[in-house]
């Protein structure tokens, strides 16, 4: 028997607002929002941060470069707490169907208080389109949203996502991913962090010729928080999988990437790759990494890798010797630390767009 | 140009108990001289290059070092790279992701805004790029790989040259340039650094060998050995030192 526990005011806000015989009521009221007791939070405590959050409702903006296609109605209940809370709390779920060639942005704006809301996408067979999104909460925000994305056999997404630093919120973005025999996704993210932000990022991978390309680069300034947590799990055969993560921290702040990929006795001739690599740009910053893979099929080709390092002082100085200044130099070295998963970006726009935005971070560092 | 004068450092040691490297180094370069360093291997010429760029490091413990009446000691690099001091490495650095011209080019335009100047024009900054790499016979394909990463060690050398020409520097620090360079790359690198010998420019020339000053022709030399100057005199100091060796300096190593 545990302790009961005491919920905070933003807990015992949002469980007013669930119906009276919710199981999501009962469980929440028991076990509280996930921290860092909780070994996926580990390094995550949402529930301190959020805590301290006023709990009052807040209001979330959706600027998109269309109406959805559809309001839906919530028909299977996600197995996840976050995505529990975004789908009982959220309104109707907004569903957007892509069609070929189509590039839907979806820009999330959060204010003070707590907002909670689902989205679906569907790439349909065949379908070839791209997904690019903002996410921004204002101070006090908790902004915790949900997305269920499906591509369909043989369509391909490609997905940006950029992440702005907003130091006094908190933001939770959990996207639940199906990835049908032969579909492929590209996904790379541009994090700044939050005073806590969360990506979270589940792929169910049918193998069988599909291909998931999942990046994400990440710049941490002092207080900002940033988890970029993955789990993919091959369930057939012949899946491929490129995963690589690159962040940058300075003191104070603190970076986490948590990788998991489970290959499935199913999945034969799997070929993943995970590969995280960490620069502290500070004596005091911190980055925490738990990559991990876990195999029950016996003829696949996995590996994972993770490093950490500082900048090079020897460089510095060279380029400081031919007029850089210093601040110049450091970023410029940070940058080229950072840039592969962003050179990665297939879009030539966004891939430019990504990269000076992460340049003008680095200089304002 | 170049005053040193009783300059003497020492390297940060962890334990905060520093060797002391640099025991009154004294030396006056002028404009439109090229003086040469010579001595043995420790006995301080590497530490004088890094010391009067302003590598992190180093200590300075006493006397002054000042160029054009400006003391370098009280600039960070990046403002004596602007004021016009132009270290060659003795081991250039490595700097991935960062093509060369691209690095060439935010660092002349740098030190430019430093010195309250124009920025180069890209036309013109391709220009100056074609004729100097040209000269040093560096393809089209070394500027745009990233700084250093990949060349040869001769490679790397002709590249610190070819910054040189683009930069042009009112100073040069040549430090060790001749080490891993075969005789034809010796010859291409000497040939660029006498196309920037002029009157208003002076170089400071850090060798162990006499092999690179048969074709920079140096005004003067200077033996440093333990920290000092030690002995100065005109170019047949050098051939000296080639056949007697530095061991008749070596009791003042003691």
């Amino acid at each position: 028997m545990t302790a009961a526990l005491k919920l905070t005011d933003m807990e015992t806000a949002l469980i007013d607002q669930l119906p009276q015989d919710a199981p999501l009521r009962a469980l929440l009221s028991e076990q509280g929002l996930p921290h860092r007791r909780v070994e996926d939070w580990k390094w995550t405590d949402l529930r301190t941060v959020v805590g301290k959050l006023p709990a009052e409702p807040g209001v979330l903006t959706f600027t998109i470069s269309r109406e959805p296609d559809a309001w839906a109605e919530q028909d299977e209940e996600p197995g996840l707490l976050m995505p529990r809370l975004a789908s009982a709390l959220g309104e109707d779920i907004q569903v957007y169907t892509l069609e070929d060639g189509e590039r839907l942005e979806l820009g999330v704006e959060a204010t003070k208080g707590f907002a909670h809301q689902q989205v679906l996408i569907l790439v349909p067979e065949g379908v070839k389109a791209e997904l690019v999104e903002n996410y921004a909460v204002e101070a006090d925000g908790f902004a915790n949203l949900t997305l269920v994305i499906v591509v369909m056999p043989g369509a391909q997404l490609d997905r940006v996502i950029e992440q702005h630093a907003s130091p006094d919120a908190a933001l939770v973005v959990t996207s639940l991913i199906d990835l049908a025999p032969k579909a492929r996704l590209n996904q790379t993210t541009l994090g700044f962090g939050a005073k806590l932000a969360r990506l979270e990022t589940h792929v169910s991978h049918a193998g069988e010729g599909a291909e998931l390309q999942l990046d994400g680069a990440y710049v941490l300034d002092e207080g900002l928080h940033l988890d970029q947590t993955s789990l993919v799990r091959h369930e057939g055969p012949n899946g491929v999988t490129k995963e690589l993560f690159k962040g940058a921290a300075i003191k104070g702040a603190k970076g986490v990437f948590q990788g998991k990929i489970h290959v499935e006795q199913a999945a034969q001739k799997t070929d993943a790759q995970m590969q995280h690599r960490g620069l502290l740009l500070d004596d005091k910053a911190e980055i925490d990494a738990k990559p991990e893979l876990e195999i029950y099929a016996d003829d696949v080709v996995c590996a994972h890798g993770n490093a950490f390092g500082a900048l090079d002082e020897d460089a510095l100085f060279y380029m400081r010797q031919r007029g850089l200044p210093e601040t110049k130099a450091r970023a410029l070295l940070t940058q080229s630390f950072l840039a592969e998963p962003i050179e990665r970006i297939r879009d030539d726009d966004d891939r430019e767009r990504l990269m000076a935005r992460l340049m003008a971070m680095l200089e304002a560092l | 140009m170049l005053v040193i004068e009783n300059l003497q450092a020492r390297v940060d040691a962890e334990d905060g108990d520093g060797r002391e490297i640099l025991k009154g180094v004294s030396l006056e370069v002028p404009a439109g001289e090229v003086h040469a360093i010579m001595g043995p291997n420790g006995c301080g010429k590497s530490t004088l290059s890094y010391v009067l760029s302003g590598r992190e490091g180093y200590e300075i413990t006493g006397g002054t070092m000042r160029f054009d009446g400006e003391d370098l000691a009280e600039m960070e690099p990046e403002e004596r790279a602007a004021t016009g001091v132009f270290l060659s490495f003795q081991y250039p650095v490595e700097i991935p992701g960062v093509p060369t011209l691209t690095f060439i080019k935010e660092a002349l335009n740098a030190q430019k805004r430093l010195r309250g100047e124009e920025e180069v024009p890209a036309p013109a900054f391709m220009k100056l790029a074609r004729e100097a790499a040209a000269q040093l016979g560096i393809s089209n394909d070394m500027l745009k790989r990233p700084v250093n990463v990949g060349f040869s060690g001769g490679e790397k050398k002709r590249m610190e040259i070819f910054q040189a020409l683009m930069l042009q520097p009112k100073f040069l620090i040549l430090d060790e340039t001749d080490s891993g360079l075969d005789i034809d790359a010796l010859k291409v690198v000497a040939d660029g650094v006498n196309a920037l010998r002029n009157e208003e420019r002076g170089m400071l020339v850090i060798t162990h060998y006499q092999r690179l000053l048969d074709y920079l022709k140096p005004d003067v030399v200077h033996v440093m050995a333990a920290g000092r100057i030690q002995e100065t005199g005109g170019p047949e100091l050098a051939h000296k030192l080639e056949k007697e060796g530095y061991d008749k300096y070596a009791g003042e190593a003691a």
